[in-house]
């Protein structure tokens, strides 16, 4: 007897689970598509296409109501978004290749940043005015993903980063303390965050801001320096891209998103007042100098917004295996034709997905980014 | 974390090397089999190779990548000698004043054993402000801290331990302080401290470890933290390893020189061949 009360219960509870399930499925289209966006960091202008493209109203448009999930530290996308928990995420593309060259069935389909924002930099007055100029010395860097642009330019200038002999690499906290106090000789910072960081404190010595003109700045993207590779991109996995829909759901999504960053290029300092109240812990003065840098890595962009040429997705690569972030290059690990197929709609609405007469802002820092 | 080990009864020095590898037949049998399953589990089950590594991938990982990581390992295995050493070293010094003067012990014996179960590794960032960053000093400092506590309790407790009776004995012969303390107290005290000592070695390795994740380039754990953020999982378990052979290197070393020092030990006779 109690055996049967038990079995029905068991039938009542996965048929009542099957018809939820069911119900859930049904409605789709007069209800938009959940879908989560897993950031590679904190809120900041360096995200600002896709708060934008929430804030107006394109992810609702294209039918999608995107979760964005703010990263950190601790999180990496492609973890995220291979366990499920987000459809779409954004990290640095050779970040990519090595996931997927362990068997992690990750796809790029957007590649938004056409350029590094990646930079070293020393004091002008220490004399370091060339990467070969910093063997021997205490070299920051983030670690855990962020290292392999400075890693290959040691590399290529004769620097091994792994022989403590040859320089000491220094993990780099995610302030510029460590530099400021010199007790570094160089401190890696994106031309979006760390540099401005740099900027907007006091020199005790003459009680006015740091000025560039201090600094020596290797922009790893330089021909100088040669070794930036792509960072943010937009990326799936290859089971999620295969459901059903789900095609259509990447075209939207990068449409949507492309639509907010093509806002920001238009209407950059609303874009800065959209950061800032989606995460309002950075500043406003250094939310603004970093809307600017971010436009300089998205804009203009020759083959459409998302979009880069073959040879530049092959550079990253070469750069990658070169200099031992991954072993062979990979096969088949970006695609561009959803971003093809968003770009064809926008420019069929008149859209400018290039940016060519976008110029950037000129921005004054604040102390303390206030 | 425990609050006291007790001294673990140990086995004769002239008991048969053969009896001992019996003994050791049920636990490689277990071990072995163990990868044995992890290996067929992986790939009855699919499991992605992110989420878990074969362990033939994490040896061949541990061969590629063996300068690395033992220069990495040997990193760490400084940071965990440091603290192991100076933890211990004041947890013994500590102990012994406390020994001396039972007042002051009774009083702060509470505070040790409350003070052993923080957890201390939580610590591990503010060594980093504390100390220079740059320097093994942040991570020798909470791996000394670690071994701090267990060593100390344990060791007063030994040194405490003492029967009345044989102090009594000692008094009969006019022994002094010093000599009760030399004749009797450290030879009841050593089992206790090496015991904890081993725990120390174990603690140590923690500690080099977790606050090595705040920590320099080239250490064991941002070895590990790098590798998974690389889904370089194969690497990240192969210096895993590495810290385990480390740490049981240095529990096997303590052993040892229990065994050596214990075997002078005149009392050893009488507590049996355990």
């Amino acid at each position: 007897m109690r055996n049967r009360a038990l079995l029905a219960v068991g039938v009542l509870a996965v048929a009542s689970l099957a018809l939820t399930a069911a119900l859930q499925a049904a409605p789709g289209k007069q209800h938009a598509k959940k879908v989560t966006l897993q950031l590679k960091w904190v809120t900041q202008a360096q995200f600002a296409g896709y708060y934008a493209a929430k804030e107006k109203g394109y992810y609702k448009k294209a039918g999608l109501d995107v979760n964005i999930k703010v990263g950190g530290p601790d999180i990496t996308p492609e973890q995220v978004v291979l366990a499920g928990q987000a459809d779409f995420g954004l990290d640095w593309l050779p970040n990519l290749f090595a996931t997927r060259e362990k068997g992690g069935k990750l796809v790029s389909i957007a590649q938004v940043f056409a350029r590094s924002g990646m930079t070293e930099i020393t004091w002008k007055d220490s004399g370091i005015d060339s990467i070969k100029k910093m063997r021997g010395k205490k070299v920051g860097v983030w670690c855990c993903g962020n290292q392999p642009e400075l890693f290959a330019a040691l590399t290529k200038n004769g620097i091994n980063p792994a022989k403590a002999s040859q320089v000491t690499i220094v993990n780099q906290p995610f302030d510029m303390n460590l530099f400021l106090q010199k007790k570094i000789d160089a401190a890696a910072a994106m031309t979006y965050n760390e540099l401005a960081q740099v900027l907007e404190t006091k020199n005790p010595d003459t009680g006015k801001l740091y000025q560039l003109s201090d600094l020596n700045v290797f922009k790893m993207d330089s021909a100088a320096v040669g070794t930036g590779m792509l960072e943010d991109n937009v990326f799936v996995t290859e089971n999620w891209l295969n459901k059903p829909g789900n095609k259509t759901t990447a075209v939207q999504f990068l449409k949507a998103s492309f639509q907010g960053w093509i806002y920001c290029r238009q209407h950059f300092q609303e874009c800065v007042n959209i950061v800032l109240k989606n995460g309002p812990t950075l500043g406003t003065g250094h939310q603004t100098w970093q809307m600017n840098e971010i436009n300089k890595l998205v804009w203009p962009n020759s083959t459409g917004i998302g979009v880069v040429p073959k040879k530049a997705i092959a550079n990253t690569a070469n750069i990658a295996k070169t200099y031992g972030v991954i072993k062979k290059v990979p096969q088949n690990a970006t695609t561009y034709q959803y971003a093809d197929k968003a770009l064809d709609q926008l420019k069929n609405a008149g859209v400018d997905v290039y940016g060519k007469d976008w110029k950037p802002a000129n921005v004054k820092v604040t102390e303390g980014g206030k | 974390m425990s609050v006291v080990a007790e001294p673990t009864p140990r086995g004769t020095v002239l008991r048969s090397v053969g009896t001992r590898v019996v003994d050791w037949i049920p636990a490689i049998i277990v071990f072995v089999g163990a990868i044995v399953i992890w290996q067929l589990a992986i790939e009855i089950f699919n499991i992605r190779r992110f989420l878990l590594p074969k362990p033939g991938a994490i040896v061949s990982a541990f061969w590629d990548q063996r300068s690395v990581l033992w220069h990495a390992g040997w990193l760490t295995l400084k940071e965990a000698l440091g603290g192991f050493v100076l933890g211990s070293a004041a947890g013994i010094l500590v102990a012994t004043v406390l020994a001396r003067f039972r007042g002051l012990g009774d009083a702060l014996m509470p505070i040790a054993i409350a003070a052993n179960a923080i957890p201390i590794i939580a610590f591990a960032p503010i060594f980093n402000a504390w100390f220079d960053p740059l320097s093994l000093a942040p991570r020798i400092a909470t791996a000394a801290v670690l071994c701090f506590f267990p060593v100390m309790v344990n060791t007063l407790r030994g040194l405490t331990s003492v029967k009345p009776s044989q102090v009594e004995l000692m008094r009969a012969y006019a022994a002094g302080e010093f000599q009760i303390f030399r004749r009797v107290r450290v030879p009841t005290a050593l089992p206790y401290l090496f015991s904890a000592l081993k725990v120390a070695t174990v603690l140590a390795m923690i500690g080099a470890i977790v606050s090595d994740y705040f920590g320099t380039f080239g250490s064991l754990g941002i070895l590990i933290k790098n590798s998974v953020s690389l889904f370089d999982f194969e690497t990240a378990w192969a210096a895993i390893l590495v810290a385990s052979i480390l740490g049981v290197a240095m529990y096997v070393a303590v052993a040892l020189v229990e065994r050596t020092v214990l075997q002078w030990d005149p009392t050893r006779q009488e507590r049996g061949s355990g």
